[in-house]
């Protein structure tokens, strides 16, 4: 398939990366949001795998960044020494659309692989210090660098959200109503991913390659951050294994709280991780509105109003031990 | 009356042949999870339309009660009450998830 921007594409990437050669973009499969690109381009130094991320046709995603501020956030992080693909330029019009440039890496982004193919074991023992170091270095980040990020009442945001679904949930409502009469005292607000945990990350027989999807970045409370990969959905099906479906909570946090001082204990997390259910059960009732209201028609996204009953029921479950 | 194939029957044959004659055919590992959660949508359509379990809470009951714990007035039982909602919604949605629960 030949691109009406292709030519475009080639001149930009001459000026950003030194491309002499530039090889027809092929559109990866994946959300009509935003469209992804590989593009394999030749310069002086030898070949150059790259994915160019650009602007879908449909109504953009409310509550996520733009292209341009999410590749400042890269930017950002990629000079602060997080593992990030590198991040070679923003280019404010391609074909009519804002896009990206970033390195196209390889490795095992798929949940339900990284928590069990046998050829990750070795990954997954290393995976909780290696995501606590990562973490650390992320809510170090200076929030000068990123000065459009915001911060947000977290609470009053999931209700505006649930409410936008038009439909009574109950059993979210409950767990709201807990979080609101149960609120820790905050911690102070760092530069956050946003969507810290297994499935945004690329992983190899190593371990941890690089963190991905920066689009939820924010200001905000660093438990948020560290509770959200305990959520039972980002287990894969391996629930026993608390942290990401991969081991244990204790050592991830006992080396986030080492490298960080923040006095955070395994106790503290429940909020957050009710938290996190609430999160993702109305997160999935949206996304499925995504599909029903036309913005972006996807089987996948449609079923999710389906499955936000799954965070449901672990929501519950939650209060449970506190009810 | 209505002719059979009655709705379920055909939701069922639809699933039937994107599972067996299709899925097999499909080799980008992308379009093969889109093509397994597709049959997953119909094999959640085909179990409400075989479905003769009565809803616990009627739109009605679950408005007023998303209503009632917004406002802070939380009705005694109603934990318990939802779990049971819930997992009748979960039988028809994602009937194995409940197993994880032992």
């Amino acid at each position: 398939m030949v691109t009406e921007w292709a030519g475009e594409l080639r001149d930009r990437l001459a000026a950003l990366v030194g491309a002499v050669d530039v090889e027809s973009p092929r559109l990866l499969p994946g959300g009509a949001s935003k469209e992804a690109w590989a593009v394999d381009v030749r310069t002086a130094e030898g070949e150059l795998p790259l994915l160019v991320r650009r602007a879908g046709g449909g109504v953009i995603h409310t509550g996520t960044l733009s292209l341009e501020h999410e590749f400042r956030v890269i930017e950002a992080a990629y000079a602060a020494g997080v593992r990030v693909p590198r991040p070679y330029g923003y280019i404010d019009e391609l074909g009519g659309r804002e896009a990206f440039v970033v390195e196209r890496v390889e490795g095992e982004t798929i949940g339900r692989r990284i928590v069990r193919n046998p050829e990750l074991a070795a990954a997954r023992e290393a995976l909780p210090l290696q995501l606590a170091e990562e973490l650390a270095k992320v809510h170090a980040l200076a929030p000068g660098a990123v000065p459009f990020l915001r911060g947000r009442d977290v609470l009053d945001r999931f209700e505006v959200e649930l409410d936008s679904v038009a439909e009574p949930h109950p059993a979210i409502e409950l767990g709201l109503r807990w979080l609101r009469d149960s609120r820790p005292e905050p911690l102070a607000p760092v530069v956050s991913h946003g969507d810290f945990r297994i499935g945004n990350v690329v992983v190899s027989e190593r371990g941890l390659e690089y963190l991905l999807d920066w689009e939820f970045a924010n200001v905000g409370d660093p438990r948020e951050d560290v509770a959200w990969p305990l959520v039972r959905a980002w287990r894969f099906g391996v629930d026993d294994r608390r942290f990401g479906g991969v081991g244990e909570v204790e050592p991830y946090l006992e080396r986030y709280v080492e490298l960080t001082g923040r006095p955070i204990d395994a106790d503290d997390l429940f909020w957050w991780e009710v938290l996190g259910n609430v999160k993702w059960a109305t997160g999935a009732l949206t996304q499925s509105r995504r599909h029903l209201n036309g913005q972006e028609r996807s089987v996948e996204l449609a079923v999710l109003g389906r499955l936000a009953a799954e965070m449901e029921f672990e929501l519950l479950h939650l209060l449970e031990a506190v009810s | 009356m209505k002719d059979r194939p009655s709705a379920v029957e055909l939701v069922e044959a639809a699933r039937e042949f994107l599972e067996r004659e299709v899925l097999p055919t499909l080799a980008d590992r992308r379009l093969r999870f889109r093509a397994l959660v597709a049959i997953n949508a119909l094999g959640i359509a085909q179990r409400e339309l075989d479905s003769s379990e009565p809803d616990v809470l009627t739109p009605v009951e679950a408005a007023e009660l998303a209503r009632r714990i917004r406002a802070g007035e939380v009705p005694e039982g109603s934990r318990a009450l939802l779990e049971r909602e819930v997992a009748a919604k979960l039988r028809i949605a994602s009937p194995r998830y409940l197993d994880r629960y032992g």
